[in-house]
């Protein structure tokens, strides 16, 4: 084979192999655009949006969420049933659960439209 | 041919219906408020928008919060409590009825929240200067949703009121066996 013949081949494969690489780099951006738009589909119908403070508009609130919540302590889900065991969690349960109630969460009205200035 | 032409004007007699209606609706809604409260809505909008972000922050912190607290409670106690009582083979009926209520509002108010939350979200998405009834609208849908989080809250409150009553009797049931044992 004489070497004009041979670049020409060369510079042919050359060609089909950039035409390839590219395909692959669009292919791959479509897949993980794809990809991006089903995880944020997700993140905001799950309501993990909701639950996320390191959102930009939860900044002043972030510091205040609670992370530990040991205070509830750690009742076995095994062992006997006696006297004991049952006063135990009775008062471990009343702690929480007047801690909950004594929280008036999302009472109030401060959407109205008086409150608001609206009306 | 002629019956997708026949298709096509009845779907264009629709849409024209359908958009009729609506726009009749939002006139209607656009007529219920005057030119004094369209004009204090925009007057009032900067501030009004900084109460709804200022609320939109501290709801969701209450949401992670409190929303923390119930799911702990249903976890750690109530499913503990209900399981320590089952292995011993002891009644639990009443306590696991109550727990399951319990878990299925816990899953309203988590989804009443997300709906909220959308609405409130919404409200701030809109410009309160060029559309003032849509804003105050949008207000109005997050106010509703709100209520409705709260109602939920409540049920939970109920909940755990219930769940004391049943732990009350199951003690009571215990201390009765107990006795009838000795006896």
């Amino acid at each position: 084979m004489d070497e004009p013949k041979v670049m020409a081949i060369v510079n042919e494969m050359s060609n089909s192999g950039k035409r390839r690489f590219l395909l692959f780099i669009i292919m791959s951006m479509i897949v993980s655009s794809v990809l991006v738009v089903v995880s944020m589909q997700l993140y905001n119908s799950s309501g993990a949006a909701q639950l996320d403070l390191s959102r930009p508009g939860y900044i002043s609130v972030r510091s205040q969420a609670m992370i530990d919540n040991s205070d509830f302590g750690d009742y076995s889900s095994t062992g006997s049933i006696n006297q004991s065991a049952i006063t135990e969690f009775k008062s471990l349960y009343k702690k929480q659960a007047q801690k909950t109630k004594a929280v008036d969460a999302f009472g109030g009205d401060p959407l109205s439209a008086k409150a608001l200035g609206l009306n | 041919m002629k019956i997708s032409k026949k298709i096509l004007v009845g779907c264009l007699a629709l849409a024209v219906a359908l958009s009729s209606v609506v726009f009749l609706h939002a006139s209607a809604l656009s007529t219920l408020m005057t030119s004094r409260q369209i004009q204090q809505i925009r007057d009032n909008c900067v501030t009004a928008k900084n109460t709804l972000n200022q609320l939109h922050a501290s709801d969701a912190l209450l949401r992670v919060n409190i929303g923390q607290t119930y799911e702990s409670i249903s976890t750690k106690m109530m499913e503990k409590f209900n399981k320590r009582a089952s292995n011993n083979n002891y009644n639990n009926d009443s306590l696991v009825s109550v727990t399951n209520a319990y878990g299925q509002t816990l899953d309203v108010f988590r989804s009443d929240y997300i709906a909220y939350e959308e609405h409130l979200s919404t409200a701030l998405s809109i410009n309160c200067q060029d559309q003032p009834v849509s804003f105050f609208d949008a207000v109005a849908l997050a106010r509703a949703e709100r209520n409705q989080v709260h109602t939920d809250v409540v049920r939970l409150n109920q909940y755990l009121d219930k769940y004391q009553t049943a732990l009350n009797q199951f003690e009571k049931d215990y201390q009765d066996a107990v006795k009838g044992a000795k006896q």
